[in-house]
């Protein structure tokens, strides 16, 4: 069965039918067939042009406009919401890591989801935030964890934290003005200590002791900047980083849900707890009220 | 918010947040007012409107209270606040209105109205808000008729609390208000604070 399809040549209605309007299939046209249904060509990560693009003149304003990713009200033009809204942060003290975050994912004002996981655990010794467009954030760090991985099989060693770190940040880099949207912190225990880096969707790569990412970033940065000191005991830790989480629930819209903590030492990632922060409203205000009656 | 009527008793809740986009300002914004005995108006919308259109409300409440020596029924106030609005057709409140109340013969009056006055009398229940799609499926599945005040109260809280539960940008506490020709009982809501 042929039939005309725009300014393209005739094409048979195929398995190949969802490659229409892609550059994709115009190269696979000009090519000759690469591939097929049973045995697709395999997926060339970290090159931009190997992912099907949309067979416009300037697929990256095309994506960045039709296909973004952004806080607040930045895409309701768009047909689509993407899944993000978040707040996570991460501070180094010196018994190692905490890592914090939320659970909520927004599209536009509705809300998604309020049980997703936000740390990704990439192996053992790492663990990597979620911050941005939930897709990206999964997609790509998950994709770290096989480079880490091979990394170890091609090396007999973990991976350094700067290693993993540089990774990330690379891809992020080759594909920039896409329209991704990930800011995510990359932390872990290597031979050199704790090790804490940001890495978001435009190549930035920051290596710091404290850090946190999203929209609901402002809030957490006030309690930890208050609260934060190098000489921190695990429980005031955990205290500061479940707080600051606190915080930027109650006040940023986008952000809520589940407190989930993690604290990375030097035998790796511990799970901490995951805490309902609308419980921790109640149990702040009890404490408030407690003290301001003594 | 919402507001849903019941047997002989009419019910208003609506959430407490005041926000600019993601911030969240204020978790006790009025935005249901009571304008007399058996009144109630509930105003979601741009909240500088919110207070400038009760005032107003007020004013022109008492004005009637004075030249006509009785109690505003709710069907003319419904269609005073929806001339109200639509002088302003060029130039809107930011504002989408509920009105509840009980007529003078005691039975339940509910209207829902546009930004410019596009008025919707309704016998079981209105919305109005950011989340209306999420509360139009909490009260068509939990709606029944002639409820009573209890039950009315128990339907419009879960109602309202279910809701704003899946919108990022309401929610943050509620209050019921249930009208009989006894009075007006006053409830806040436990909600969720994130």
């Amino acid at each position: 069965m042929d039939f005309a399809f725009g300014p393209e040549p005739c094409m048979a209605i195929g398995h190949d039918i969802l490659d229409i309007g892609s550059r994709k299939a115009q190269a696979k046209r000009q090519r000759g067939a690469l591939g097929d249904a049973m045995s697709p060509a395999p997926l060339e990560l970290g090159m931009p042009g190997q992912f099907d693009l949309p067979n416009v003149e300037d697929p990256a304003r095309y994506c960045r406009t039709n296909f973004a990713s952004v806080c607040g009200t930045g895409d309701e033009h768009q047909a689509v919401k993407f899944a993000k809204g978040t707040t996570t942060l991460a501070f180094k003290f010196n018994d190692g890591i905490i890592i914090s975050v939320d659970s909520r994912s927004t599209m536009g004002n509705y809300i998604s989801s309020g049980t997703v996981q936000k740390i990704i655990k990439i192996n053992p010794f790492l663990l990597g935030t979620m911050a941005g467009g939930a897709a990206d954030c999964s997609f790509w760090e998950r994709n770290l964890g096989m480079e880490c991985r091979l990394y170890e099989l091609r090396n007999g060693r973990r991976i350094t934290v700067a290693a993993a770190s540089k990774l990330l940040a690379n891809v992020m880099s080759s594909y920039r003005g896409y329209g991704l949207s990930m800011g995510t912190m990359v932390t872990g225990w290597d031979e050199t200590g704790p090790q804490l880096y940001y890495v978001d969707d435009d190549g930035t790569r920051l290596k710091g002791r404290y850090f946190s990412v999203g929209s609901g970033s402002m809030y957490a940065y006030g309690v930890l900047d208050t609260g934060y000191k190098p000489d921190l005991t695990v429980d005031e830790a955990i205290e500061l980083g479940t707080r600051a989480i606190y915080h930027a629930t109650h006040r940023d819209a986008a952000s809520g849900g589940i407190n989930n903590l993690y604290h990375m030492t030097k035998d790796g990632w511990k799970f901490i707890h995951a805490v309902d922060v609308n419980d921790l409203h109640y149990k702040y205000a009890e404490e408030k009220k407690n003290a301001m009656a003594t | 918010m919402v507001a849903m009527a019941g047997k002989d008793c009419v019910g208003i809740a609506a959430d407490r947040r005041l926000g600019v986009q993601l911030t969240t300002l204020a978790t006790d914004f009025q935005k249901v007012f009571q304008l007399n005995d058996k009144l109630f108006v509930g105003l979601a919308g741009l909240a500088t409107d919110v207070q400038t259109l009760h005032q107003e409300l007020q004013f022109r409440l008492g004005l009637y209270k004075l030249k006509e020596e009785r109690e505003m029924t709710p069907q003319v106030f419904s269609h005073l606040l929806s001339q109200l609005l639509y002088e302003k057709r060029f130039g809107p409140y930011f504002i989408e209105p509920i009105v509840a109340g009980l007529d003078a013969k005691g039975k339940p009056f509910l209207s829902g109205m546009d930004l410019i006055g596009a008025t919707m009398t309704a016998e079981d229940f209105v919305v109005s808000g950011t989340c209306t799609g999420n509360l139009h499926g909490m009260c068509e599945s939990l709606y029944k008729p002639d409820m009573d005040p209890d039950t009315l109260f128990e339907t419009l809280a879960q109602s309202l609390l279910s809701a704003v539960d899946r919108d990022a940008i309401s929610g943050w506490g509620g209050v019921v208000h249930i009208i009989t020709k006894d009075g007006v009982t006053t409830k806040e809501l436990k909600g969720r604070q994130d």
